[in-house]
């Protein structure tokens, strides 16, 4: 440690460290605009320029080294005449309209004129004439406000080691920062890891979507992986442990959020591939299927028989319905301490992982596998012990959670649809599952166009029926199930008919078919009434011996139940999210039976605040998160990899449908070890730039200097 | 090649060339001595001072490349440093390639551009000629003089040697040094050792010092990296108030701005071209005081260069109307009719001066400053009132 002086203050501080640094440490600000903590010093600005006791002339005091002894005045007149000089100079390059640019505010230049106040209407000033570059995806380039303090070079090449941009001269001599010959940033391999964009100190080098979305956080903008997620998995960190191997450090971040990985590693509906921003380069990642592997390959050396548990608090809760929202809940309840026991109607846990998604997509010994771990915490699971009255539970619990889902399959109202031979979604699956009898024949036509209805037509062609068709009231691009299963079913035999109205099932003593019109266009009134126009004389029927209603499902929750019940039958709550207390004091419900039929991966997020909010009504203090997988800050340097943006999503392992369609095995294999290798490292890795240190302007310093 | 000798490149006090000529065995041991403490290894970096422009001493690799490329490959040995390279100036590219063979066998990369200081801040840089007299004395030799390249010919040359008996300064008004002017009167008292590029240029009596600085400064743009603040906006600033004056648009205020930027210039800037290339603009507006007020004040270019001063105009005093001027000017800047007195469209006009050797009768007439009075509308000939 050395001695130095600054303005008059000593300060001690490590030797060799800049100047620049020191001060700014010690709470004294010194101008500054191409230093940046992060980077390597550049000294090219001259803001930050000091006079040093024994030097002729002032130098810059992010380069200037501390020794013994050293004595340093940053404001003297000599000082402040050519800061300000070399703010004017700056200036005659830059935009004069301030109001025009998305940086307003927010502004390193701009505060660092307020500061400074250079003078102006001397020199000459030109207008740079760049035409704002937005043919990159993500990244958007506007030349005339760059100020050459040269940050997004220095990221680039030091701090991520890529080197996609550097400094460049115009023909007409202007300098200005970007790829060699104005390539497209992908052709430079650049990694869109937006370190530039976040360095960049003025309205320069912007990001394209936090420019098209003022109104959300930077954080949630800027990676909507983990903000599409309904649990908020820290995507981009798992992703990178897969990248290095360790996937029992990825397990456990999953783990962190999420009470059921491999499950969801085979069948989550993925919000973050949809949100991620890999879509704007080529492909999304194809996180689900990491996420699998990682879980498949776990060991759980950083979860099993550790983790939080508190002890025993006394307290009873007990736990109605033991499906994906039900059984988190009990989870993180137990691990608060609380007595949990659960109650289910159905021979096995589970609840729709078990009875309505089909084994050839979710193996069940997979799902019990995974409900072993709750059950090893000390969770008590009841099967065959339905519940009509949950209220009354309160007589020997101290709280009740009531999460039974939507088992009631909608049956539509219309000419036919209770003839023998109309099945629901629902009690198909069920039966299904259980390998009871289905009633189903030969030829099906399933009416629905969600993934519910791809389950019940592929279900049904594993059981044997020979023609089936899935016929659904959207046009093709706007069926709600995944495009996967459209593609695989079409691939197993099965019809898809969109865009359709459903006119009648006809038949006198049993199905015989369903008559159609086809839909021309399809749209919603104010009072979002759908109002469907049907072209004329399209009316056609197809034949069938099954009709299988697929178009919804309800809450079983008897009338008599004792609590409240809102849209569609569903079990009242105050919040869906904030507060699942219902109408009687102690019972609180969640899950599906709440909000309607949404995704496993929403009931288990909902499962995790029922548990943090049952916890509090306990009187916890609601905190259910917990910290497996090690703290670690990670690198920002990532290296440059040629041809990266074009790197293209690797597919799993399926298997084709002449061996999948008449069995109920896994035909999804997933990634191979170098597919998921390889996958992992297509990552944008967009949290990495929020690990990048943030800007220090005058405002934040306590000395006036 | 042998072994380094550091008696006889200490004895012999051989000092660099260019701007930065300290002694070169001084400067060897302070890199070496720092490279030791840091532990890192120094690479050596040979190349003309970046702010050189003139290449005069490129013609020792084009003479004799295998001295300098000892001399490279001797510091490295000094240092016992592995990486080498040779900088030479982005428009060379008949001497890269000429050299590029020879480089890659004696293990030397060979890079355009200029030195980049700031990542060279723990490296060994020499000057091209130091190199090569470094590889002299190691070889034995005992070189007298410096180089200096005069008449479109490299010799060594006493450096007291007076810069007047090297050039010839009749027709000259000015001497460029390489990177400011002198006065003749200057030049006269100014030796051959005083010439850090190795070489002057001579400004003739019908060059423009404006218009020359002016060049200069564009050129100083061109091989500038762009980073330092002042350099780079410096320059552009510098450029344009020459440019300006010998388009008749000059300000009195350029001069002082042209001072503050300039003197800036000097301390605030890293590299040779931040430091050195606003000298043009400083020692032009200094010791040429009068060639600028002439444009700024008088509207005049006394060498008759800059265009924006001097005008052609048709005498009407002397035209016929027989309108052969109309018919050889390239801009179409001549209006008239046969019989009447023909004008020449001022903003129009080239100043080619084609008009002017067509004209049989003499009434096209070249001058600067004030114009006569001409005609505004068509006159016919001989019916023009001056009065």
């Amino acid at each position: 440690m050395v001695s130095i002086t600054i303005d008059g203050t000593t300060l001690n501080v490590p030797e060799g460290k800049n100047v620049l640094e020191c001060a700014l440490d010690n709470d004294i600000y010194i101008p500054h605009l191409c230093h940046h903590k992060d980077l390597t010093p550049l000294g090219s600005c001259r803001m930050c320029i000091v006079e040093v006791d024994g030097e002729e002339n002032p130098v810059p005091s992010c380069t200037l080294k501390a020794k013994e002894g050293l004595v340093v005045h940053t404001n003297t007149e000599k000082v402040q005449d050519l800061r300000r000089l070399a703010l004017e100079l700056l200036l005659t390059g830059h935009p004069e309209d301030c109001s025009t640019c998305p940086e307003y505010g927010h502004c390193e230049l701009q505060m660092l004129i307020q500061y400074i106040g250079p003078k102006t209407g001397r020199l000459k000033m030109r207008n740079k004439g760049f035409e704002v570059n937005t043919k990159n995806p993500l990244i958007e380039q506007d030349m005339n406000r760059c100020i050459l303090c040269g940050r997004c070079v220095r990221a680039c090449h030091k701090l991520r080691g890529v080197g996609a941009i550097d400094y460049q001269k115009r023909e007409d001599l202007e300098v200005y920062t970007g790829t060699v010959k104005n390539t497209l940033l992908k052709d430079a391999d650049c990694r869109f890891c937006q370190a530039c964009v976040e360095v960049c100190p003025t309205g320069t080098l912007r990001d394209k979507l936090m420019l098209a979305h003022p109104e959300q956080r930077k954080e949630e903008v800027v990676v909507p992986c983990r903000t599409a997620c309904p649990a908020h998995t820290d995507i981009p960190r798992y992703i990178r442990y897969i990248k290095e191997g360790k996937y029992d450090e990825a397990a456990a971040v999953i783990r962190e959020k999420l009470s059921f990985p491999k499950t969801l590693g085979y069948i989550c509906t993925h919000a973050c591939e949809l949100e991620c921003k890999r879509n704007c380069l080529n492909e999304a990642m194809s996180i689900r299927n990491l996420k699998r592997y990682a879980a498949e390959h776990d060991t759980g050396s950083f979860w099993k028989g550790k983790g939080k548990q508190l002890p025993d608090t006394g307290k009873k809760v007990c736990v109605v319905g033991a499906g994906p929202a039900g059984l988190t809940a009990a989870y993180y309840l137990r691990k608060q301490g609380h007595d949990v026991t659960v109650k289910e109607a159905l021979p096995t846990a589970g609840g729709m992982l078990s009875y309505g998604i089909p084994s050839y997509r979710l193996p069940r010994e997979l799902v019990q596998g995974e409900i072993q771990v709750f059950t090893d915490q000390g969770v008590k699971i009841e099967t065959n012990s339905p519940v009509e009255k949950p209220v009354e539970l309160l007589k020997d619990y101290d709280a009740v959670l009531v999460a039974i889902g939507n088992h009631q399959g909608v049956r539509l109202p219309m000419k036919g649809s209770d003839l023998p031979g109309v099945l629901l979604n629902i009690d198909f699956l069920q039966k299904a599952s259980m390998g009871q009898e289905t009633g189903l024949g030969k030829k099906v036509i399933v009416l629905g166009g969600g993934n519910v209805a791809f389950d019940c037509a592929r279900t049904a062609k594993r059981l044997g029926a020979e023609e089936i068709h899935v016929a659904c009231l959207e046009a093709r691009d706007k069926m709600t199930s995944d495009e996967e299963e459209i593609t695989q079913a079409q691939e197993e035999g099965i019809q898809v008919h969109p865009a359709q109205t459903f006119e009648a099932i006809t038949g006198e003593d049993h199905v015989t078919g369903v008559d159609f019109m086809n839909v021309e266009s399809f749209s919603f009134d104010e009072n979002r009434r759908a109002i469907i126009k049907k072209e004329e004389g399209s009316e056609h029927h197809i034949d069938a011996d099954t009709v299988i209603f697929a178009t919804g499902q309800r809450c079983t929750l008897s009338p008599d139940a004792g609590l409240e019940t809102g849209r569609a039958n569903s079990v009242a709550v105050k919040d869906l999210t904030e507060d699942k207390s219902t109408s009687v004091e102690g019972v609180f419900a969640a899950g599906d039976c709440i909000y309607g039929t949404k995704s496993v991966v929403m009931a288990i997020e909902s499962g995790r605040e029922a548990a943090s909010q049952i916890d509090r009504y306990l009187g916890g203090d609601g905190d259910i998160s917990e910290v497996l997988a090690p703290v670690e800050t990670p690198s920002q340097w990532i290296g440059k990899e040629p041809g990266f943006a074009d790197r293209k999503r690797e597919e799993p392992d399926v298997d084709p449908a002449e061996k999948r369609q008449d069995n109920f095995n896994l035909f999804d294999h997933g990634l191979c070890d170098e597919a998921a290798c390889r996958e992992a490292g297509r990552c944008l890795q967009c949290d990495l730039r929020l690990g990048i240190s943030k800007p220090r302007v005058w405002g934040d310093y306590a000395k006036e200097v | 090649m042998g072994t380094f000798d550091w008696n006889k490149i200490e004895s012999s006090e051989l000092s660099d060339y260019g701007l930065f000529s300290g002694k070169i065995a001084d400067r060897l041991k302070k890199v070496k001595e720092a490279s030791e403490e840091k532990n890192v290894c120094p690479r050596v970096l040979c190349g003309l001072n970046n702010a050189d422009r003139d290449h005069a001493y490129l013609d020792l690799l084009k003479d004799d490349p295998d001295s300098v490329m000892n001399g490279i490959l001797a510091c490295a040995e000094a240092l016992g440093a592995e990486e080498t390279e040779l900088y030479l100036p982005e428009n060379e590219t008949e001497l890269a390639e000429k050299l590029k063979g020879s480089l890659e066998e004696k293990g030397i990369a060979l890079k355009t551009g200029i030195i980049n200081v700031r990542e060279a801040a723990d490296d060994f840089i020499i000057h091209i000629a130091g190199a090569a007299d470094l590889a002299a004395v190691l070889a034995g030799e005992n070189p007298e003089g410096r180089f200096f390249k005069a008449n479109g010919e490299m010799k060594r040359l006493d450096p007291s040697t007076p810069l007047k008996e090297v050039l010839d300064l009749t027709d000259a008004k000015a001497v460029w040094n390489g990177y400011t002017y002198l006065t003749l009167e200057e030049a006269s008292d100014v030796t051959v050792g005083e010439c850090p590029t190795g070489t002057a240029l001579l400004i003739k009596k019908n060059q423009c010092i404006v218009e020359e600085t002016k060049k200069a400064l564009t050129e100083d743009r061109k091989i500038s990296c762009g980073k330092c603040v002042f350099c780079r906006e410096g320059l552009i600033q510098l450029e344009y108030e020459q440019s300006e004056i010998t388009q008749g648009r000059g300000k009195a205020e350029f001069r002082d701005y042209a001072e503050e930027i300039g003197t800036a210039m000097h301390t605030q800037t890293l590299c040779s071209i931040g430091q050195k290339s606003g000298d043009a603009a400083l020692s032009a507006f200094e010791k040429f005081s009068d060639e600028y007020d002439q444009h700024i004040k008088k509207n005049n270019c006394p060498a008759g260069v800059c265009t924006a001063f001097s005008h052609i105009y048709i005498d009407p005093m002397t035209c016929t109307g027989c309108g052969d001027c109309l018919d050889v000017c390239p801009a179409d800047a001549i209006l008239g009719k046969p019989r009447y007195i023909h004008m020449i469209e001022d903003l129009d006009c080239t100043r080619c001066g084609k008009c002017l050797e067509v004209c049989e009768d003499g009434a096209i007439v070249r001058a600067s400053g004030k114009l006569p009075k001409l005609p505004q509308r068509l006159v016919k000939v001989g019916k023009f009132k001056r009065h």
